[in-house]
């Protein structure tokens, strides 16, 4: 007897070849209907067959789902029979019933890369190639659902060869893959100076050979332009530096393989499955000691190492050509500027920097950075959540929202979102929203989202500083809108990020961070908070200090050092110290004697330690002196310190006390080590009394030494840490959706 | 400090963000439709009958400072007030609040600053109200003035300048007249006021040697106006040149775009904002004036001002754009930030 069947799965199901999956199984099982996408992320199926045959389809559908395909849910139902005749792929359904996931861009699989490296296949060489389970997505799409009619492959209409492979339904590769071209249909590559003069020959072979000359060269990629240079030259990585005015920031460096990157760097089990994912992100890598090493100036002052792995053929073959098989692959902009994504940026943006340009004409409609992560302590931790992770949703295991959201995060390193359900959907990195171009880049991604998900935001989640630009558009997407501003104080919302992907409701967190407005105003960043929904209590911070002046303490970290000295001496021998001008401790002292702005930031302490030492007393860029320390305490002995805790404040004024006590007594390392390891230690202690799960955030919680002294002395407690956003202020957009979740506003 | 959303806050006094939204809450309301630059129009001063009618009360601590007094400051704000509506200021009248036990020498040297600031101005005390309050009622003292002044030659003169590049509604300086491509002209130095002020505040006086600019700018103005083609003018006073090009930009619908790198600002001020982690386009100024001019005329006005000696050190600092919103500045670094209404007390931004 014929039976039918209509089922609805939702989750990842487009731009993952599951129609094709859908299909091959039908005919195998002998069912007949269709499947279409119903514009959302959801496919409905019909099926129609008798109970053997439907049987041994769902047999498949359960058994051999495509590894990229997260299936969330599968509902089945009887329904009445049509008259099929065989089994279709049906065009993409229009309505949307749940909206769809927007896939990310993949690297290149190796089925892929096979091809381009078989002399024999259609697609030698070619530096586009991409099948159903790779390639770009997100990075070229206009709209959703992933169509190629929704994307930038729509100027590239398919040849006889690849129409063919399109429309196989056996092409269990190319089937209904919508990215898919070939040499003949695909995008072209040019190799240009950058002046605009085309270079004849094999672009990849001459740029190769460019690379190795010395020369600088923007390389277009899937969500940017790249900045590429020979590593392994001193002159070169100098030159570079002086003309991206980048005096000490680190560069990326990407690799041919796994097996180069391990004759530069220590890389474990963990490290190597980052390397080697399908979202492939810059990985922080421990140098190696003993091995070969890159020029000191690709990441000086530091104990790791950026690498990643190729990630398109195009990036494959140009490393093949050039023989170290490995180079800078830094992004493509101006210091605090968006990445480029066109040539024309490259020509006005870039034209200092750059010598040549090899591009090619497929449109990069969203601008996707390179994410990048680090393993502390055996937990990966985001730093940056751009390509391959961004922009798939985050489900909230506990709560849905009664309304669609925005939340506009915080202000350097930024990343928006939108939510709606139980669903938050965080922009790609952005980057620093106090440089305007930045901002509108922000807000562009924010209502491209909204668009795209067709919302209707009711309101809009920002943080407390009054500062922050991203407020001020905060403010104006609510007018926009008719939306209500909530505002959401900066460490509640770094601890509720990581409460969100775990569900918590209520608990402790340990903040440590940079500076983030204060609820009294002051600048906090060492914070211990308790929390139940939304209400929040701060149990303990950092010592206040003096942060007379603001930012201008976050630049100068010696100037810093001496607000620390001054608590407990006179400003006069504070400042020699210090190393700061006397006049400047004169009028530091008048201006302190008067209530004024202070901090509790756990930054703004490692960077005066980090200045201290003598490791680092300038900031070129964020973080610098506090990353440089810990780069410095690397082989330290953890040594007697105490830092006690009186009342509600962290003595960490005291750790100089004991600097200055044990003066030229240690090594440097161990120092450092003792330093972060026994602030660890001491934060650990008092959020224990407050609970056995401990959240750990903010932009200090990757800090490898810190960390240990929480792991090490948290008495069996758990520690949690993000995982699925970075603890920096890429995360914040997520904790301040997670935070309106929780006010559960119906109204 | 308490809650500005249930109180009265000093917040609400900083000019910015929060005296704009009580103004609009609280004071706007009685707004009737009166003047032919009424109340609505919230700018310096309003026009009624053909007469420029403003008023300003002063506050300023300490009373006494480097390069002025309280005295000095009550004459130059109204004057100024009235010639940034491009009227030529007459009379002034003069109300005093004193607290009593305040020393009498300290009234007579502020008496003798009116005296010798009003005759710098050409103007008049025409009338004025004395009160003394019990100790501890008030801190010291406060002065209000209000002023009044008419329409000059100068003015018309200025307006058939300005006729030849757009169709004019008012014919005083007021925002609305703004079009896209007007260059903005600073007259000096900024920030010498608020530094001033801080640095007797903060008793470093002696570390910050620099002295508030506090002047009656209407003669600077005149000259000014006697070439044409000014389509507004506005004093950097509190909330300074960040709260007056938002004023602008809101009033005119336009955008307007600063160059950070073309503000004057002496050396000694530029390094104590960064010392002190203040911003300079927040910084209050009291005898300064910010021209909107029509692209043709700014090279002449420019000049002009060079020739007065409120005006040495005048510079071009930006323009007014249609293809932008709100205010835009190019920061020395070469980046770009959005310069809001201050909001008060600096706020640490950097993570
Ligand atoms: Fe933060
Ligand atoms: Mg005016
Ligand atoms: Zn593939
Ligand atoms: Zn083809």
């Amino acid at each position: 007897m014929v039976e039918c069947y209509k089922i609805v799965i939702t989750g990842i199901v487009q731009g993952v070849g599951f129609r094709p999956f859908i299909f091959r199984i039908a005919k195998r099982s002998g069912v007949k209907g269709y499947v279409k996408n119903m514009g959302g992320s959801e496919v409905e199926v019909l099926i129609q067959g008798d109970k053997q045959n439907i049987g041994k389809f769902m047999e498949s559908l359960f058994k051999d789902v495509p590894e990229v395909a997260k299936i969330d849910k599968i509902i089945t139902e009887e329904t009445e029979c049509g008259d099929w005749k065989d089994f279709f792929i049906l065009p993409s359904g229009t309505y949307v019933k749940e909206p769809s996931q927007i896939p990310p861009d993949f690297a290149v699989c190796e089925d892929c890369m096979r091809e381009v490296l078989n002399p024999q296949d259609r697609r030698y060489r070619y530096p586009f190639n991409s099948c159903v389970k790779c390639g770009p997505r997100f990075s070229m799409m206009y709209t959703i659902p992933y169509d190629r009619e929704n994307t930038s492959m729509r100027d590239f209409p398919l040849c006889k060869e690849c129409e063919r492979e399109y429309h196989n339904p056996e092409d269990e590769r190319r089937f209904d893959a919508q990215g898919i071209s070939c040499p003949i249909c695909g995008p072209r590559l040019f190799l240009s100076t950058i002046e605009g003069e085309i270079i004849d020959g094999d672009p990849i072979k001459t740029t190769a050979k460019l690379i190795s000359e010395g020369y600088i060269i923007a390389v277009k990629g899937i969500g940017g332009f790249h900045i590429v240079v020979d590593p392994l030259n001193d002159d070169v990585v100098l030159k570079l530096r002086k003309r991206k005015n980048r005096p000490q920031q680190p560069f990326a460096v990407m690799a041919q393989s796994l097996e180069i990157i391990e004759n530069y760097a220590i890389v474990n089990e963990k490290e190597k499955e980052l390397l080697t994912s399908p979202q492939r992100p810059i990985v922080l890598l421990k140098k190696r000691e003993d091995g070969e090493s890159l020029s000191k100036y690709v990441s000086p002052g530091l104990d790791r190492e950026g690498f990643f792995l190729f990630y398109t053929p195009l990036h494959y073959l140009l490393l093949e050509e050039f023989p170290p098989h490995l180079f800078i692959a830094t992004s493509g902009n101006k210091h605090g500027f968006p990445m480029c994504v066109d040539e024309q940026c490259v020509k006005e943006k870039l034209k200092d920097v750059v010598d040549y340009v090899l591009y090619h004409n497929r449109k990069i409609v969203n601008r996707v950075d390179d994410s990048m992560i680090r393993v502390s302590n055996g937990r990966p931790l985001l730093l940056r959540r751009s390509r391959g992770y961004a922009p798939l949703w985050i489900q909230l295991k506990n709560k849905a929202l009664h309304h669609d959201i925005l939340a506009l995060g915080a202000e350097l390193q930024n990343a928006g979102a939108v939510a709606f359900k139980d669903k938050v959907i965080l922009t790609p990195y952005i980057g620093d929203t106090d440089e305007y171009s930045t901002l509108i880049d922000l807000e562009n991604y924010v209502l491209k989202f909204v668009t795209m998900y067709s919302l209707k935001p009711k309101v809009v989640v920002v943080d407390k500083n009054p500062a922050y630009q991203s407020v001020y558009l905060g403010e104006k997407l609510a007018e926009k809108f008719s939306a209500k501003v909530v505002k959401v104080q900066h460490h509640v919302a770094h601890i509720l990020s990581v409460a969100a992907e775990n569900g918590i409701e209520s608990g402790v967190g340990i903040a440590i961070d940079g500076i983030g407005y204060g609820d009294d105003g002051n600048g906090w960043g060492g914070e211990v908070i308790k929390f139940e929904g939304v209400k929040y209590e701060r149990k303990h911070h950092l010592k206040y200090v003096p942060y007379v002046g603001g930012d201008v303490n976050a630049l100068r970290p010696r100037r810093m050092l001496a607000m620390f000295l001054s608590t407990f001496m006179d400003w006069n021998e504070a400042g020699k110290i210090a190393g700061i001008k006397e006049e400047e401790a004169r009028l530091l002292e008048k201006i302190t004697k008067k209530p004024g702005l202070m901090t509790s930031s756990t930054g703004r302490f490692l960077d005066a330690v980090s200045a201290f030492l003598n490791v680092c007393d300038q900031r070129t860029y964020e973080g610098e002196p506090a990353i440089k320390l810990e780069a410095s305490a690397r082989g330290g002995k953890l040594l007697d310190l105490d830092i006690k805790v009186v009342g509600e404040e962290i003595d960490t004024p005291s750790v100089f006390k004991w600097l200055i006590e044990n003066r030229g007594r240690y090594r440097i390392n161990d120092i450092a080590y003792t330093v972060q390891y026994r602030l660890g230690e001491a934060l650990i202690k008092t959020a224990l009394k407050y609970g056995d799960k401990v959240i750990v955030s903010g932009g200090a919680a990757v800090n490898e030494y810190i960390l240990k002294g929480m792991m090490e002395n948290s008495e069996g407690a758990e520690i949690i840490l993000p995982r699925k956003v970075p603890p920096n202020d890429g995360g914040i957009a997520l904790g301040q959706a997670y935070y309106y979740a929780l006010i559960n506003d119906t109204s | 400090m308490s809650d500005p959303k249930s109180v009265i806050t000093r917040l609400h006094g900083a000019g910015g963000a929060y005296m704009h939204n009580l103004i609009k809450e609280y004071f706007l309301q009685l707004y009737d439709g009166y003047g032919e630059v009424g109340l609505d129009v919230l700018d310096d001063g309003a026009v009624i009958n053909g007469i420029v009618f403003t008023t300003d009360s002063f506050t300023v601590r300490p009373l006494f400072f480097k390069g002025g007094d309280i005295g000095r400051l009550a004459v130059s704000g109204t004057v100024n007030d009235i010639a940034m509506m491009g009227g030529d200021p007459i009379a002034l009248s003069l109300g005093v609040v004193i607290e009593e036990g305040f020393p009498k020498s300290d009234l007579a040297k502020i008496v003798e600053s009116i005296k010798n600031t009003v005759e710098e101005a050409g103007v008049h005390i025409v009338t004025g109200d004395t009160k003394v309050m019990e100790k501890g009622s008030l801190d010291k003292m406060i002065i209000n003035t209000s002023g009044i002044g008419v329409a000059s030659d100068a003015l018309k003169y200025n307006f058939t300048v300005l006729r030849k590049t757009r169709q004019v509604k008012y014919e005083w300086l007021v925002p609305m007249n703004l079009r896209d491509g007007d260059k903005i002209i600073v007259s000096g130095n900024i920030g010498d006021h608020a530094i001033a002020i801080l640095s007797s505040r903060q008793g470093i006086e002696f570390e910050i040697n620099v002295e508030s600019d506090v002047a009656p700018l209407n003669k600077m103005m005149k000259a000014v106006l006697e070439v044409g083609g000014v389509a507004d003018a506005k004093d950097p006073t509190r909330g300074g040149l960040a709260d007056l090009l938002n004023d602008w930009s809101e009033k005119s619908g336009l955008g307007i775009y600063i160059r950070e790198n073309d503000i004057p600002v002496r050396e000694d001020v530029r390094n104590a904002i960064e010392f002190l982690g203040l911003d300079l386009m927040e910084l209050g100024n009291e005898g300064k004036a910010v021209l909107a001019v029509s692209p043709e005329m700014a090279r002449d006005v420019l000049d002009t001002l060079h020739k007065t000696p409120w005006g040495k050190n005048a510079a071009i600092i930006g323009e007014v754009r249609k293809d932008i919103q709100g205010v835009i500045l190019e920061t020395a670094v070469g980046g770009k930030r959005l310069v809001t209404r201050p909001v008060g007390d600096p706020v640490p931004r950097i993570c």
